[in-house]
């Protein structure tokens, strides 16, 4: 076996304009399934009727189906609903006026949100209820209480979970591919395709995603020293 | 003047509270005892609300709520009027001993940052925690976060601060250091009502002493006389077990 080392440089090169591709998918779909998270770990943490029956649901049936089926299901279900709202309402705007990156953003986003819902809602949990009564007793209100004794503390918690989905959701991001999306993968398949040389050029991109994990564990790892100044940790 | 008034609490068909009325004089020092199980707790928490009582009255000089349907403001209203001290002392954890005492001032009675500054660190000064202004609640011991939760109830000017068993999670050795505090402040004039098990203590800062048991108030009066002269037999009983003359004898 040899490998074409000045290609695979070449594929390195021709990969980094789809690096934003991949960098907007994972930080659209991983920020809007915080704020679904959020919602869902809230209203389940404080069984908010209904809401918190429809957050479990929601839940159980995304983690319990492929990423690329969310993303296959967003992508035909959705305008078909888009399609006959327009007819209906006769708005000038259809399904064809969504970019095929916006049906990432959205299955996406929904994916994470299931993810990250059970992530948030560890970290609340691992907060001491002693901790949120203490707050109350100095005369905060529940708002309050969350969100400077609370949130920071479960952050904390949290914090190593947090990083793992995000990089799960930057390497599911490669799946984006199957609805035309030119992000790092599929721009490898392409630079690859004028002379069959898939392995060098899958080689790099395997190399831009190390580097991108690789930034994010720093980043983790920097975060977490902060807060190591408080938590001595659990058993360690 | 605090005032409970027919104060009631169930969990679920149990009944913790079975109608408490009780009377607290400004400046007074109440130490409520009695066995494990007796609601003396449940009663202490009622009175800020970390228990809501199913029924009842909270009244501190004017202000009054009315326990079966209280409003959230009065609920707030009440828990800035007290302050509350831990067994567990729950400090924030994240947040220094300066910064425990500092986070009511500024966020709660809105003091600008410096204010708060100076005010704080004149209460950990008090409580002998001058030279620990910032470090973080896990590198300081029992009694001294027990010390710092004293200081943070203190910052808040409360018409009452309530002790949870303050002692009972510390090491034998630490339990002077917090007293000595409590006795401390109780000679300032601040009103206190001490959930506890250290008897001598009792007997020596309260001048109110409330034994409970089954969710109701058996006997209440001066210490001299809860102590020494105790009328009802379960009183009797009571102190005869935790407090013989010579503990053990193997």
């Amino acid at each position: 076996m040899t490998v074409d080392l000045s290609f695979l440089w070449t594929a390195f090169v021709q990969l980094l304009p789809a690096i934003p591709n991949t960098l907007y998918i994972t930080a659209v779909s991983v920020t809007c399934g915080f704020i679904i998270g959020t919602i869902v770990a809230l209203s389940r943490i404080y069984k908010v009727p209904v809401l918190s029956q429809l957050g479990t649901s929601y839940v159980t049936f995304i983690r319990g189906t492929p990423m690329l089926t969310h993303l296959l299901l967003i992508y035909f279900g959705l305008p078909l609903i888009v399609d006959d709202l327009a007819a209906k309402f006769g708005w000038s705007f259809n399904s064809v006026s969504i970019p095929m990156i916006g049906f990432a953003y959205i299955s996406f986003s929904i994916t994470a949100g299931a993810y990250l819902a059970e992530v948030i809602r560890s970290g609340m949990l691992a907060v001491n209820r002693g901790q949120l009564e203490a707050a109350h007793s100095i005369g905060m209100t529940t708002i309050q209480a969350l969100r400077r004794i609370v949130v920071p503390q479960a952050f904390a918690a949290a914090l190593p979970n947090l990083s793992n989905s995000l990089i799960g959701m930057l390497h599911g991001s490669t799946l984006a591919f199957t609805v035309s999306v030119v992000e790092i993968n599929a721009q490898a398949e392409i630079v690859a395709s004028t002379n069959w040389k898939y392995f060098e050029a899958y080689l790099a991109a395997a190399i831009i995603f190390w580097g991108i994990t690789i930034l994010i564990e720093k980043a983790t790892a920097l975060l977490e020293k902060r807060i190591n100044v408080y938590n001595r940790g659990g058993v360690a | 003047m605090i005032k409970l008034k027919q104060i009631t609490k169930s969990f679920g068909r149990q009944q913790v509270l079975k109608g408490i009325d009780l009377t607290v004089e400004k400046g007074e020092v109440v130490a409520i005892l009695g066995p494990s199980g007796s609601g003396k707790t449940t009663l202490l928490r009622c009175i800020n609300y970390l228990e809501k009582p199913s029924d009842g009255e909270i009244s501190i000089d004017e202000f009054t709520v009315h326990c079966r349907k209280p409003n959230k403001k009065d609920i707030h209203t009440l828990r800035q009027k007290t302050a509350m001290v831990f067994q567990n002392y729950n400090l924030f954890r994240h947040k220094t001993a300066l910064e425990n005492v500092m986070e009511g001032l500024v966020i709660v009675k809105k003091l600008p940052k410096e204010e708060a500054r100076n005010k704080s660190i004149e209460l950990l000064e008090k409580v002998g925690l001058g030279n620990k202004l910032d470090s973080y609640p896990s590198q300081l011991s029992g009694g001294q976060q027990q010390r710092v939760g004293i200081a943070r109830a203190l910052a808040l000017n409360p018409e009452v601060i309530l002790f949870d068993e303050p002692t009972s999670a510390l090491d034998p050795e630490l339990v002077g250091e917090v007293l000595a505090v409590i006795r401390k402040i109780a000679k300032e004039g601040i009103t206190m009502i001490i959930v506890t098990h250290e008897m001598g203590f009792a007997q020596d800062v309260a001048n109110h002493v409330v034994f409970m048991d089954e969710g109701a108030i058996v006997e209440e009066g001066p210490p001299k006389v809860i102590f020494q002269s105790p009328k009802e037999e379960r009183t009797k009983q009571f102190l005869a077990r935790i407090t013989p003359e010579s503990a053990y004898s193997i």
